[in-house]
C-alpha cells in the first residue's frame, strides 16, 4: 500500500470517526447502547463475583478457621470455633444493620423515597475519567439518571447513566458536579463545586457579609430541583475573603467517606408533592385599609 | 484449536478482565485480548470480541461514546507498525508495544479532554498510562502461557 493510499485511509476513517462522534452527541444512541450492554454486563459479573466473595469468605471463616485442631478435643474446639465463627458472622451483620438503620433516618419527605444499593465498584477502564463509583440499581430498579445518592452521613452524588440493573454515579468531588447549598446556621446560600478526588470541595457565589463559619455544616438547598433540601453535603475548612471576586473563598470537606463506600442509598422521586409548612390554627385576621363600600346601582 | 474451548476462554478472560479493572481504576485489562487476537491472526474472533470490548469499555467508563475506538485503533496501528520491524512473539517487542501503548493512553486521554470539555489531570493519567504500560507485557506472558489449553494436543 502506497503512502498516499495510506493517508488517504486515515483522512477517511478520521471523517468516519468525527461523523459518528458528533452524531452521538446529538442523539446519544451509541451512549445508550454501550450502557445497556456494556455497563448491564459488567455488572453482571461484578454482582457474581461479590456474590461469590461473600460465600467464599463465609466459607474460610466458617470452615478453615477449624483445620488444625487437635484430635482430642476436637468436639469442644469445633464448637468453640463454630460459636466464635457465627458470632464474627453475627458482628458483621449487625454493623451491617446499624449503617442500614443509620441510612434510613434520613431528612427526607414523602417526595423521595429510600433505595438500597450496593457498590460494585469505583472507576473502571480507560474511559472511566470522572470521579464516579458503580452500583448494583439501573433504571429498572430505581437508579434512573439524576436519581440522588446518600449514605447517613450526608450526599454521595447523583446516578450519571444507567442500564437496566445497573449504574454509574458521578460523585460530588467530581469536578463537573455543582450542588446548590446553603449553611446550615447562617443559612447562606452558594454552590458547591468538585475539585477532583482527593481535593477540597469548593463553595462558590457565597456573598461577603453572609456570616458563614469554619466547622459549619453544608445541606442542600433544594433550590435546583435535584436534590431534596436539608441533606448535609460538607463541613466548611476555611472562609476568606475571595482575592479575585466580590465573593467569599470558602473551601469544604465532604462528610461521606467517599473512599469506602459499601452501601448508599438512592432517592428516587415518588411525585407526591411535599407538604407545605401551613400554620395551625385560624387565619390572621387582616390588617388594611377598610373595604371600599359597596357600589350601589341607581 | 477447539473452537468451544477457545470461546471459554475469551468468556474468561472477559470476566477476569472486569474484576481486575474493577480493582485497578483506570486499567484497560482487555488491550492485551486485542494484541494476542492480532499475534494469532485470530479475526474471525476479532469480529464479536473487538466490538463486545468497545462497548464494555464503553459501558463501564463515564467518557462520551468514541474514546476507546481511538484508543483500540492505536493499539491496532502500533501493533501492526511493530510487525515489520519485529517479531511479534517477542517479549521485548511487547516490551517496546506496552512502552508506545502507555504514551498512546496519555495521548488519547489528552485529546479527548477536551473534545467533552472535561479537566485533564496531567498527574492522574501519567500514573495511569504507567500502569497501562507496566501491566501489558505480564499479563501477555501470563495469557500466552494459559493459551495453550484452548488447543489439541496435536497442535501443541
Amino acid at each position: 500500500m502506497t503512502l498516499r493510499r495510506i493517508l488517504i485511509l486515515a483522512g477517511v476513517l478520521l471523517i468516519l470517526f468525527l461523523g459518528m462522534y458528533s452524531w452521538n452527541q446529538r442523539t446519544r444512541t451509541l451512549d445508550e447502547l454501550a450502557a445497556s450492554v456494556g455497563l448491564e454486563l459488567s455488572g453482571a459479573v461484578l454482582k457474581a463475583m461479590r456474590a461469590t466473595e461473600d460465600v467464599v469468605s463465609g466459607f474460610w471463616e466458617r470452615y478453615f478457621d477449624l483445620v488444625g485442631v487437635r484430635e482430642e478435643n476436637e468436639r469442644l474446639k469445633a464448637r468453640l470455633a463454630d460459636l466464635e465463627s457465627r458470632l464474627l458472622a453475627n458482628g458483621e451483620d449487625l454493623a451491617e444493620l446499624k449503617r442500614l438503620r443509620a441510612l434510613i433516618q434520613l431528612p427526607v419527605d414523602k417526595s423521595w423515597r429510600p433505595l438500597g444499593a450496593r457498590v460494585l465498584a469505583g472507576r473502571m477502564g480507560p474511559n472511566a475519567v470522572l470521579d464516579s463509583i458503580t452500583i448494583s440499581r439501573g433504571y429498572a430498579t430505581g437508579g434512573r439518571p439524576g436519581t440522588p445518592l446518600v449514605t447517613h452521613l450526608g450526599l454521595v452524588g447523583r446516578v450519571l447513566r444507567a442500564s437496566a440493573h445497573t449504574a454509574t454515579a458521578l460523585l460530588l468531588t467530581d469536578p463537573g458536579s455543582r450542588i446548590a447549598v446553603f449553611s446550615q446556621n447562617s443559612r447562606a446560600p452558594g454552590i458547591l463545586t468538585g475539585q477532583g478526588t482527593d481535593r477540597m470541595l469548593e463553595v462558590n457565589f457565597v456573598q461577603r457579609d453572609a456570616g458563614v463559619k469554619q466547622g459549619e455544616v453544608l445541606i442542600t438547598s433544594g433550590l435546583d430541583g435535584k436534590y431534596p433540601k436539608g441533606i448535609p453535603v460538607a463541613r466548611v475548612l476555611s472562609v476568606a475573603p475571595s482575592d479575585y471576586t466580590q465573593f467569599m473563598a470558602i473551601y469544604a470537606e465532604p462528610l461521606v467517606d467517599l473512599h469506602n463506600l459499601e452501601e448508599v442509598l438512592l432517592l428516587e422521586p415518588t411525585g407526591i408533592a411535599p407538604p407545605t409548612d401551613e400554620p395551625e390554627g385560624p387565619p390572621p385576621v387582616f390588617v388594611g385599609p377598610p373595604l371600599p363600600p359597596a357600589a350601589v346601582t341607581p | 484449536m477447539s473452537k468451544f474451548r477457545n470461546i471459554c476462554w475469551w468468556l474468561f478472560f472477559m470476566a477476569a478482565a472486569i474484576g481486575l479493572q474493577a480493582l485497578t481504576p483506570g486499567l484497560d485489562a482487555l488491550a492485551v485480548g486485542i494484541i494476542i487476537l492480532l499475534q494469532e491472526r485470530d479475526y474471525k474472533n476479532m469480529l464479536w470480541l473487538l466490538p463486545l470490548f468497545v462497548l464494555l469499555q464503553e459501558g463501564m467508563g463515564t467518557r462520551v461514546f468514541g474514546g476507546v475506538i481511538v484508543w483500540y485503533a492505536a493499539i491496532i496501528v502500533l501493533f501492526k507498525l511493530g510487525r515489520w520491524l519485529f517479531e511479534v512473539e517477542n517479549f521485548i517487542f511487547i516490551f517496546l508495544l506496552s512502552s508506545c501503548l502507555g504514551a498512546a493512553y496519555y495521548g488519547v486521554a489528552w485529546l479527548m479532554a477536551p473534545l467533552q470539555d472535561i479537566p485533564f489531570n496531567v498527574q492522574d493519567t501519567l500514573d495511569k498510562s504507567l500502569i497501562q504500560a507496566l501491566f501489558l507485557p505480564f499479563a501477555w506472558r501470563l495469557l500466552i502461557a494459559t493459551r495453550h489449553w484452548t488447543m489439541y494436543d496435536e497442535e501443541k
